[in-house]
Formats: structure tokens, sequence, C-alpha cells
């Protein structure tokens, strides 16, 4: 009985697109469907826009010129030489670890932060959120050279707990800041309707609120697990020379001889990440729909 | 719509605190505390460590004042911040609308995973694949000379709109996710509502879309401008000659001479000026929802 | 389940003490060593084959600057038995009380070491040795072959406006104004004419793309035509002609180029002496460095019998031992904490400038 308006995924009768909700759909091109196109040719543009130096990337990981010098060769020579290369690999997988634990406890300490600062209005509570932006603002020289100093002197010194007590700590405004933003478009009466009908705290928290903004600790964990990962300037400081991560391990490289290794076993990381990715959305459906 | 979530126990304080309290208790070791030794650092004449006497003093405070140099880059790079973050919002904005609001299901899952993916590539990697595209005889180059009949000679490459290039294609996802996240929040049923009552799409956009759109936005806008004032990688990088900007400066008070303390001063600098524009900002926005 | 708790208990104790005493025992015969990364002291076919003669196992860690040097010698005391300084920072290295006096009772090749080096008033204060000359080198400039020919004599080719847009430097602010230095025909040690470095300097930075910060930059840069004529080292302009196979010719002009001394020393409150005296034998020891310089490419040794072990055509050997080069070339002396800031403010003002 419901007409099937849709092309692919695009619902032309989405009220976003129509124009008059009375009437019934006539000409196939409306206003509507042509924004839909454009926009959706836009997408595609932008999408291309941020693949570009990816797939450069990946394509240099394939050329035989150490200096990345054009004409092209096809070589799987880089991808042997990482296989064999001990140090870069194990960089790589401690980078991982190390952001999958940072993911976990930012995720965790930044959405409890979150949902203070919704919730309540207390004295103190502009100046913590100012408190988020030092982190960010200053450069991760500073940052990092302060925190090794501070560090050494009260006996934590450095290395891979080092470093999560930094990654973490640099997470952190980025994850509360998201899930902020996403919080502010909850409505806090659903919190109110929810205690009066007897619900404990706890509850309210897991049952309703995390639901809705479900989309925003979502965000926050990927944004997180990027800022880890990426993060080479305070691991840099913060590492022990025998175990550094594989942003350290590249940005070191730059004096000795940036080879295409870098890109094999960062065009390695992505495709794997992407496969990850596709398997976890479509066993879980994160989009947030209510 | 402040307001507090009251409960049996204990007053908003108490358990604001105990929500908010271990993400700032790490953040107070990790970051606050090291901040505060480059802070006393900064009023420091000398670091005590490198052997010299050293003596309290504003002088490294004063020399913003008194160098015209430093006031000049903080400007520039104020600048190129604004410049970036305006790109990221404007070109970001209409990527999540589409994202929220018209493509469902399967696809939109797919494109939220595929805009995430380019912050997990390395970014030095990245900076280095820009290289590749943007300088004379690379990709752009390439392409336009297969597409154009003359020979066209474009060299991008260690210029101001390079290092624009690669900050807007670092921080773009910054944009399209936050915006997505309030966008997505905003109820199918309220535009249905002002469609029912004869707005048209412009009014739409601009007095309901765009208002409830404002958190996630602004958001994504604070995540682009407070990192990349003190950025010092694409600038100097992308940017070859024309790479000054104050966080390359402030790097080589530690890089290139031992001047922590005056590295510390312009830091500080810094973040008192981006919290500033955030304040005045802030005050803005209020004024404006009254 | 008690019975499997003790055995595991027992299990994990034992292999905890094993893991302690091997890491104890691992760490008697380690060797830390403090240096640039790829530079010498961590090729690994060298380094097994001096733990084959020594049995000491050297472990590397790196700095990218010697600001950043000196930071991790005084946050880290007795953490490096071995480091690699530039002369030219002994003083200030020892000032800070981060260096300790070196005997060399024991070491037999510093007697090959050339006896000016060996006796520098850098390295040698009171009679007592703060750091072993290691290998010293030059930084001029090198040109591509195919776009810069004949090679140019004179310093002024950075400045030719046929080049403009295709000249590199290294962004170091010692470095650029030493350079207008040479180029106003001054003492890069004592430099009166401060503006006319600085007018110097304005005009080069017009005639500049970027700023090389490493081998790898410069390599790929000249490999893509970025470069036609940039300043380098003059190890690494053998290692680019030679590895990577690029056409470069290294010059030394008439106005002179600036000289650097690199010295290994030992720091104050290194836990192996011993082992860090044999290491730096090996590493002036000819066999060592006739390989390093055939299969990687080095700066010149110091010591005058390694580099007569070169072969005759070696660039070490054939040009930069040559005496009437070696006039033209300005050793770098420490320079004071303050012209160091000031120096750099003006590299900074200038780049700042750039339109």
């Amino acid at each position: 009985m419901k007409q099937d308006n849709t092309i692919g995924s695009l619902e032309l009768d989405s009220p976003v697109l129509s124009n008059a909700p009375h009437t019934p759909r006539r000409r196939m091109w409306s206003v509507g469907a042509v924004l839909a196109a454009i926009g959706y040719g836009y997408v595609v543009v932008m999408i291309g826009f941020l693949y570009l130096p990816i797939l450069v990337m990946a394509l240099m990981s394939a050329n035989a010129s150490p200096l990345y010098e054009l004409p092209f060769h096809f070589t799987t020579h880089w991808y042997q030489a990482l296989a064999e290369d001990g140090v870069l690999k194990a960089a790589a997988f401690r980078s991982i670890e190390i952001a999958l634990w940072t993911t976990l406890l930012s995720t965790i300490l930044g959405v409890m932060a979150s949902l203070a600062f919704f919730r309540y209005d207390f004295a103190g509570k502009r100046f913590l959120q100012a408190m988020l932006f030092p982190p960010m603002a200053i450069p991760w020289l500073i940052t990092g050279t302060a925190m090794l100093i501070f560090f050494f002197a009260i006996g934590i010194g450095r290395g891979l707990h080092a470093i999560l007590l930094g990654h973490v700590a640099l997470a952190l405004p980025y994850v509360i800041i998201v899930v902020g933003a996403r919080l502010r478009t909850f409505s806090p009466e659903l919190e109110l309707a929810a205690r009066s009908l007897g619900a404990s705290g706890w509850q309210i928290t897991w049952r309703v609120t995390l639901p809705a903004i479900a989309p925003g600790v979502v965000a926050g964990a990927l944004f997180a697990f990027a800022v880890s990962f990426d993060q080479f300037v305070v691991s840099y400081f913060l590492s022990d020379p025998g175990e550094t991560t594989l942003p350290v391990e590249i940005y070191s490289a730059i004096r000795k001889g940036f080879t295409p290794e870098i890109n094999a076993i960062s065009t390695i990381i992505i495709v794997v990440s992407m496969g990850t990715m596709l398997i976890v959305s479509r066993l879980y459906r994160f989009g947030g729909e209510q | 719509m402040k307001f507090a979530l009251s409960s049996p126990q204990g007053r908003p304080l108490v358990r604001a605190m105990t929500l908010a309290g271990p993400a700032y208790v790490w953040l107070l070791l990790a970051v606050f505390l090291p901040l505060s030794v480059m802070l006393f650092y900064s009023f420091m004449s000398d670091v005590p460590t490198s052997g010299g006497n050293w003596s309290l003093t504003f002088q490294n405070y004063l020399t913003f004042f008194d160098e015209p140099l430093y006031r000049k880059l903080m400007v520039r790079s104020l600048g190129l911040s604004a410049q970036v973050t305006l790109i990221c919002t404007v070109l970001g904005f209409p990527c999540a609308y589409m994202l929220a609001k018209v493509i469902r299901g399967r696809t939109r899952e797919a494109l939220f995973l595929l805009i995430i993916l380019p912050f997990w590539s390395n970014g030095l990697v990245r900076i280095f694949s820009w290289n590749m595209v943007l300088r004379s005889g690379g990709v752009v180059d390439w392409v336009l000379n297969h597409l154009w009949p003359w020979t066209v000679n474009t060299d991008l490459m260690f210029s101001y709109p390079a290092i624009v290039i690669g900050l807007v294609h670092s921080y773009l996802p910054y944009s399209v996710l936050t915006a997505y996240l309030s966008l997505q929040a905003i109820d199918d049923s309220l535009i249905e509502a002002a469609r029912s009552m004869g707005a048209g799409r412009l009014t739409i956009l601009r007095r309901l879309i765009l208002p409830l759109a404002m958190p996630g936005m602004l958001a994504g806008a604070v995540l682009t401008f407070v990192p990349v004032v003190g950025a010092f990688m694409e600038p100097r990088l992308l940017g070859g000659r024309k790479g000054t900007f104050i966080g390359t400066v402030i790097e080589d008070q530690f890089v290139a001479v031992f001047n922590w303390p005056l590295g510390a001063a312009l830091s500080f600098t810094l973040l008192a000026l981006v919290l500033a524009i955030l304040f005045a900002g802030m005050r803005l926005s209020r004024r404006k929802d009254k | 389940m008690a019975l499997i708790d003790k055995v595991l208990k027992r299990a994990l104790t034992c292999v905890m003490a094993t893991a302690a005493l091997a890491s104890f025992t691992a760490h008697a015969e380690d060797v830390h060593v403090l240096n640039w990364k790829g530079y010498g002291t961590d090729e690994p076919w060298a380094l097994k084959e001096f733990e084959a003669k020594t049995g000491y196992h050297v472990v590397n860690d790196f700095f990218n600057s010697e600001q950043e040097m000196l930071t991790k010698l005084r946050t880290n005391p007795g953490a490096y038995d071995v480091v690699m300084v530039n002369s030219a920072f002994n003083q200030q290295a020892r000032e800070q009380n981060l260096l300790q006096p070196i005997d060399v009772t024991g070491m037999s090749n510093v007697a090959d070491l050339n006896p000016k080096m060996r006796h520098s008033h850098l390295l040698e204060i009171g009679g007592q040795s703060y750091g072993i000359p290691w290998v010293w080198g030059v930084t001029s400039f090198a040109v591509n072959d195919t776009k810069v020919h004949p090679a140019p004599d004179t310093i002024q080719a950075l400045w030719d406006p046929a080049y403009k847009g295709h000249v590199g430097i290294r962004d170091d602010a010692i470095e650029a104004v030493q350079f207008a230095a040479l180029a106003t025909g001054q003492n890069i040690n004592d430099i009166k004419n401060l503006d006319a470095v600085k007018d110097k300097l304005k005009a080069l930075t017009g005639q500049l793309k970027t700023f090389w910060s490493s081998e790898n930059d410069w390599n790929q840069y000249v490999a893509s035509g970025v470069f036609y004529i940039s300043t380098y080292w003059s190890g690494s302009a053998a290692r680019a002609r030679n590895k990577f196979n690029l056409p470069v010719t290294f010059v030394i002009p008439k106005e002179g180029a600036i000289g650097w001394l690199d010295s290994l020393s030992i720091p104050k409150g290194a836990h192996n002496v011993a082992g860090a005296k044999a290491f730096i034998n090996y590493m002036i020891d000819p066999g060592f460095y006739t390989q390093w310089d055939s299969r990687v490419g080095a700066p010149v040794s110091a010591n005058v019998k390694a580099v007569a072990a070169l072969p005759a055509n070696a660039f070490n050997r054939a040009v930069l031992a040559n005496p009437s080069v070696q006039s033209r070339i300005q050793f770098q002396e420490p320079i004071t904490d303050d012209k160091r800031k000031a120096y750099l403010q003006l590299w900074q003002e200038i780049k700042a400038q750039a339109d």
C-alpha cells in the first residue's frame, strides 16, 4: 500500500525534501530531488578529497623509488621489507594497544564528566570547562616536555604507562566536548520523567540517557582513538627507547630515511581498520535511531 | 535550560564531583600539574637545572609586547586558524546534513565510517602525501595536464594555500561528525510541522535547523580552532619558507635554543588569547539568544 | 584448586626470578649509547661485530637536536654510557656538569687521532679529555649536476637569481647566520657586522623554496626537482651520490665552509665506563670506519690511519684531506646562550617577513 519512493536509500518522501506534505509526488525531478542529487554528489566529492592523500599514500607504498620519485614502477618490495621489520611491526601493535586503552579510559571518564556538566550547576563549573582547553591549545611540545619533567620528578618516569597517562589526558577534552554537544540536544525532561517513575540514578543513565547520546559517545570514542593513535610529540618524549609507538618511529625515521615501508604499514592499517569497521557496523547499528 | 537533577542523596556539587572527579583527577596529574611547572618556568629568567643563576621575572611575557615578531606571528596564526575553522565548518555542514537527514540505512553507516577513517592514517604520512599531490609534477599537475589542452604547472607546494589545504583535510572530519551529532538528533516531525505551516526551505534552514545544529557546529569549530593556532607540523612541512607561525617559533625555543621560559611564556600567552576569544564568542552567542 | 594455585604461584615466582636475573645480567653487559639516529653508532652489523669482540651489548637511544641531547642527559643521569656531543657543545655540557673526564689508557686507537683534534681546546681542559674526536665534516652546499653546470666555486651561487625558487637551506639559525658570514667574508665565530649578515639573509629567503631538516628531506627535494642548489653536509652528500644515485656535486667554495667536529663523551654517572671506553675505541677503529664509509657513507674520521685506509678516490680522502681545502674550513666554536638566542630571533624575524 505504501509507495516505494526511495532511490536506493534516498527517501524522496523524507519530510526534509518534500515541499508540501499533502501533495503526492508527481514529477520525478522536483526541486527536492535535484537538491538531493547535488547533495549526494557533494558528499562524494568530499569523500574524494578526504581520501586523495590516502590513495596517494597507498599508491606510493607499491612504488619502487625509495625517494618517492615518479614515474611509477610497481613493486611489493616495501611490503616484503615490512614483513621482516620487527621494530616497525612491534611499534604498530603497541600503538594500537595504547590507543584502545586510551579510548576505553577516556570515553568512560569523559562521558561521566560530560554528564556532570549536563545535569548539575555548581560553583566552579565554568572554570572546569575552561580547563579543558589547555591540553588542546598548548603546543604538544610544551605539554610533552612538561610531562617528562614532572613524571620524572614524581618517580613515574617514561614508558608505556606514562604514554597512556598522557594520551588519556589529551583525549579527554575531545570526548567531553563531543559528548557535551550531543547532550545539548538531549532533553532533560526525559531524565526527570524517568525519575518520577521511580528509576534510580544508574538506571536512568544506562537506560535513558546513554542510548540517546550513543552517537556522541561513539564519536567521542573514535576521536579519542584518533588522538592517541596519531600522537607523536608527547609519545616521543614519554617513550622508552626500545619501546616506541608507530608515530614516534615514523617521526624518527624522517631523519634516518623515510622509506615507503612507512607507507606500506600505514596502508595496511587503513585497510585493516576499514575491514574491522565494516564488520563491526554489520553487527551493531550505531546510527542512533530513536 | 539548566536545572539540577535533584536526588535524595547529596547536593548537586557532591554528585557532580563524583561523576567528573575521576576525569579531572587524571587531568590534574597528567596535564595541570606538569603545566604548572611550565607556568612557573615562564616567570624565570633561566631554567634552574641549566646551572645559571635564575630569578623571577616578567620579562618573558613582556617580550611579547616588546618584540613585534611574536605579535605578528600570533595574529598570523589566529588568522590561519580562523580561516581553516570557517572552511571546515562551511564545507562540513552540507556533508553532515546529507548524512543526518537524507541518506539512510547501511549507506549512512558506511559513509560515517569512511569519514572517520582518514583520522587513523598517520598525520606525518598524510602530509608527505600532500607533498606528492601538490608539488609541481604531482598529482594535481598530472590531472590538470591531462584535462587541459595547455601545459599547466601549478606548484601549490610550500605555500600558504598548501598549509590551509593540509589543515582543512586533517580537521574536516571533526566538523562533519560534530555537526552530524546535532543534526541527527533533530526530530523529523519538527521539520514536517514547519513545512505544514508553509515554511519554505530556506526559512526552515535558517530558523530551525541551524539553531538546533549549533551545539554540534560550535563543538566542531572549537575542536578545530584551538589546536590549529599552535600547529607547527603542517606549517613547517607544507609551508616551506612561508611556514613561520607562532607554533614553529615556540618549538624553536625548545629545540634550537634552551629558552624554555620564553617558549612557555609564549604558549601561555597563546592559551590566554584563545580562551579570551572563546569567552568573547560565548558572550556574543549568549546575547543573541536573548 | 588449591594445588593448582600453589603450582601456578611457584611457577610464576620462578619465571619472575629468572627474568629478574636475566635482566640484571643483561644490564651488567649493556652499553647505552645516545646519538642521532642512523649516524654510525646504531649500524646493526657494527653492533654485532662489537658484541662479538668485546661481549658488550649496545642499547641505542636517539635525539633530534643538540638541545634535546642536553635535556636527556640532564633528566636521565646515569642512563647513558656514551653520548655523541658536537664539539661546539662540549663546553656547555661540561659547564652543566654532564660529562666526566675520560682516562684513555687501554684505548689503542687514540694514539692515531689527528693531534690537533685530539688536543683541541674544545675537548681538552687542563690536560683532561672530555671528548674523544670521532668524525668531522663540513657544511657547505651541493648542486644538482643536471641543473647547475659547471659546478660553481663561489658561495654567492646561492644568491644567483638564475636559481631563484630552487635554493634550499637548513632551518637552523646558527647555520644560516654563519653562511651569511662566509658570504660577507667574516669569521663565523666572531661576526662583527651583523647588519650585513641580516641583509644577506633577507636576500636569501627570496631565493628559497623551502627548508630541509634531514637527509631524507634533502634527497627527496633534489630528486623531485625542488632544489637545484642547497646547503648540505659533506658526508651526506657522499651518501646521496653513492647510496641514492643522485647526481650531486659537493662544493667547498673559495670563501670557505663551516667545519664541525663530532666527538664521543662519557656522561657523568655512567654505569659502564669500561664498556663505554671499549665502544669509543671501536668507533675510531679503522676496521669499523672503512666499512662504515663504504657501506653507508660517513664523514671524515678523526683517526688519520682510518682515513689513510680508505680507497684513494674516496671523497673523504681525496677532497677533504686536501690541505688547501682544509685551510678554507672554519671550524665552529662554542656560542654563548645569549648569542644563540639573538641569532635565533634574527632568523625568525627574517623568516616571518618572507612575503
